[in-house]
């Protein structure tokens, strides 16, 4: 099945990074942050290279603080960043152009929200090797104001039309239904609530381990294409029973409260036009054919 | 025991501080929309400056404003003074205007938003301008129940925490009469902040739920509570906590918006019960308005 899309009709423009050095608060030199139960921690968290940690994954487990896969970039000023966070989509090719990596591809696989606004992207193992902070990388943005024919209920958010094509799907009464790993249900949906939805992330509450693993989700991995019940994710992510959004888990669960893994939404609907359905094992390595 | 006892605190042992901030004056960047969840984009009124006609025990929905802050909102323009002001003010404590026109006017904390909201007579808002330094006179941080230490309080002034009803049950747990409950699922933007730091909002955009369940009817300055609510670090989900909460800002457009809902007390392991009292408001503890 193949649905009709404006494809045709969107814009590729560039959007370019430098990798991120990750960052720690100054003077007094306190490094510490709060686990949910108030223990202090001190781990590696977002931005950089990260050798050993790739899409495809456990999106938990790790000793890391909402650890990103790959390489993280953004801008130094804002609104450029916002311009990069905003346009890259899940799927968009990315290539390396200045450094010893430089020419190499890789794909954009999430983004992370308010206090980090950075790009994912995944390179293979022995591209990250050979880079260095502060290389600079241009991704071809295409895919914001995609739309498919006859489905006008549902809004698209930095999703690129590779990503969509590869996506399990299916329509049945007019709903259009994607093949996801997990649902996770609107109780466990924590920061990144009623924050903008263009850009940036929206984290699973992983506080209550039993509660994840009820809801099947105690198992993902980073890359995983999931559902979020009840939530409109138009203007905002937000609280609506009927609303559905589609994500990819994007970056590692954390020990911080509202911050278990991350989600990069990619489609919203506000009632009950988007569906989905169980099909285990949908990750950005194989829709994106993501070299090791 | 009996729960005609009073509760043990370490009043005595708390210290008194003065911080200050001046009368803010709201702002609006160039063309920035405030969106509903279809998208519509508005301008409305609510935060910042001298708040005429709302106060505390006023309706919470309903206005045609967007967060509104009761009272007066005062910052101090210092970033580290500023939160000096968020961390040490206390609900409750007593503020005293210190320049300008209503000199010497004393009011009282009612909320803590990105401003900290002050309650003053009807008599002094014509006299207030913008800019006019607002002290408080701060304790409450570092209030302990001798016998409940588990609890954790987070800015209940002495002043309130004498005037909320608090009693000690049977089974050893404490109770706390508050106007509304909350179902978890809907609380939504501040998830993303440590639970020292301003509020959560509850999310209103399901309007027919908001309506099934009354809260459509919560006031500015009703006590809340909210279950499997962990915000003793950061808001985590935790089956069986108790969150017990004080709205603080009116409802909002905005998608995972909604009224404002400030942490007071907070139990992750369930030693809080609450029963419910239209009459838990900070209006009538404190003679606010014409609503106490």
């Amino acid at each position: 099945m193949t649905l009709a899309t404006n494809e045709a009709d969107l814009v590729a423009v560039s959007v370019g990074g430098a990798i991120a050095h990750p960052g720690f608060p100054g003077l007094p030199a306190e490094p510490y942050r709060l686990a949910s139960d108030g223990t202090p921690f001190l781990l590696p968290t977002y931005g950089s290279i990260v050798y050993n940690v790739s899409v495809g994954d456990r999106a938990f487990g790790w000793a890391a603080d909402c650890i990103h896969p790959g390489v993280s970039i953004k801008r130094a000023d804002d609104n450029g960043n916002r311009g990069l966070n905003i346009f890259a989509c899940v799927g968009n090719t990315a290539t390396v152009m200045t450094g010893a990596a430089q020419g190499s591809k890789g794909a954009v696989t999430g983004k992370s929200g308010r206090f980090s606004e950075q790009v994912i992207v995944h390179f293979p193992r022995e591209v990250r090797k050979k880079m260095a902070i502060g290389d600079q990388i241009v991704i071809k943005s295409l895919g914001t104001g995609f739309e498919i024919t006859g489905h006008a209920g549902i809004s698209f958010k930095g999703m690129s039309p590779a990503l969509f094509k590869a996506l399990p799907q299916k329509v049945e009464n007019g709903v259009l239904k994607i093949g996801v790993v997990a649902t996770v249900p609107a109780h466990l949906v924590g920061a990144g609530a009623g924050l903008t939805s263009e850009g940036g992330s929206l984290h699973m509450q992983s506080t209550d381990k039993a509660e994840l693993r009820k809801a099947g989700l105690d198992q993902l991995r980073l890359g995983d294409v999931v559902a979020i019940a009840d939530t409109d994710s138009r203007y905002n992510h937000g609280y609506l029973p009927g609303a559905m959004s589609i994500a990819v888990i994007g970056q590692s669960d954390g020990p911080r409260a509202g911050y278990g893994p991350g989600m990069t939404v990619v489609m919203t609907a506000p009632d009950g036009q988007l569906g989905s359905f169980s099909a285990p094992g949908t990750n950005l390595v194989t829709l994106l054919a993501l070299e090791p | 025991m009996t729960d005609r006892e009073p509760l043990a605190t370490n009043e005595a042992d708390l210290v008194e501080m003065a911080v200050a901030g001046v009368i803010s004056q709201p702002s609006v960047r160039q063309g920035a929309y405030t969106h509903y969840p279809d998208g519509r984009g508005v301008m409305l009124p609510g935060m910042f400056g001298v708040t005429y006609n709302a106060r505390a025990g006023d309706k919470a929905f309903g206005w045609a404003g967007d967060h509104v802050e009761p009272g007066v909102s005062i910052a101090h323009p210092d970033e580290k003074s500023d939160f000096a002001l968020h961390y040490l003010v206390a609900i409750g404590n007593e503020a005293m205007v210190t320049s300008g026109l209503a000199k010497g006017a004393r009011g009282r904390v009612t909320g803590e938003h990105a401003r900290i909201l002050v309650d003053f007579a009807d008599d002094v808002y014509e006299r207030l301008n913008i800019g006019d330094q607002v002290q408080i006179f701060a304790r409450g941080r570092g209030l302990v129940m001798t016998d409940f230490p588990h609890i954790e309080m987070k800015k209940i002034s002495p002043a309130l925490f004498a005037r909320m009803g608090i009693t000690r049950k049977g089974n050893g747990q404490l109770h706390v009469p508050v106007a509304m409950e909350l179902p978890i699922e809907i609380m939504g933007s501040g998830a993303e902040l440590n639970a020292e730091y301003v509020d959560q909002d509850l999310m209103s955009g399901d309007r027919a739920l908001m309506a099934r369940l009354g809260v459509d009817r919560m006031r500015l300055g009703d006590l809340i509570a909210i279950r499997h609510a962990d915000h003793k670090f950061g808001r985590s989900y935790r089956e069986g906590a108790v969150s017990i909460a004080l709205c603080i800002h009116g409802d909002s457009v905005m998608t995972g918006h909604g009224p404002g809902i400030l942490t007071l007390m907070t139990d992750p392991a369930g030693g809080i019960d609450f029963s419910i009292d239209p009459k838990a408001n900070i209006a009538s503890y404190f003679n606010i308005g014409d609503k106490a």
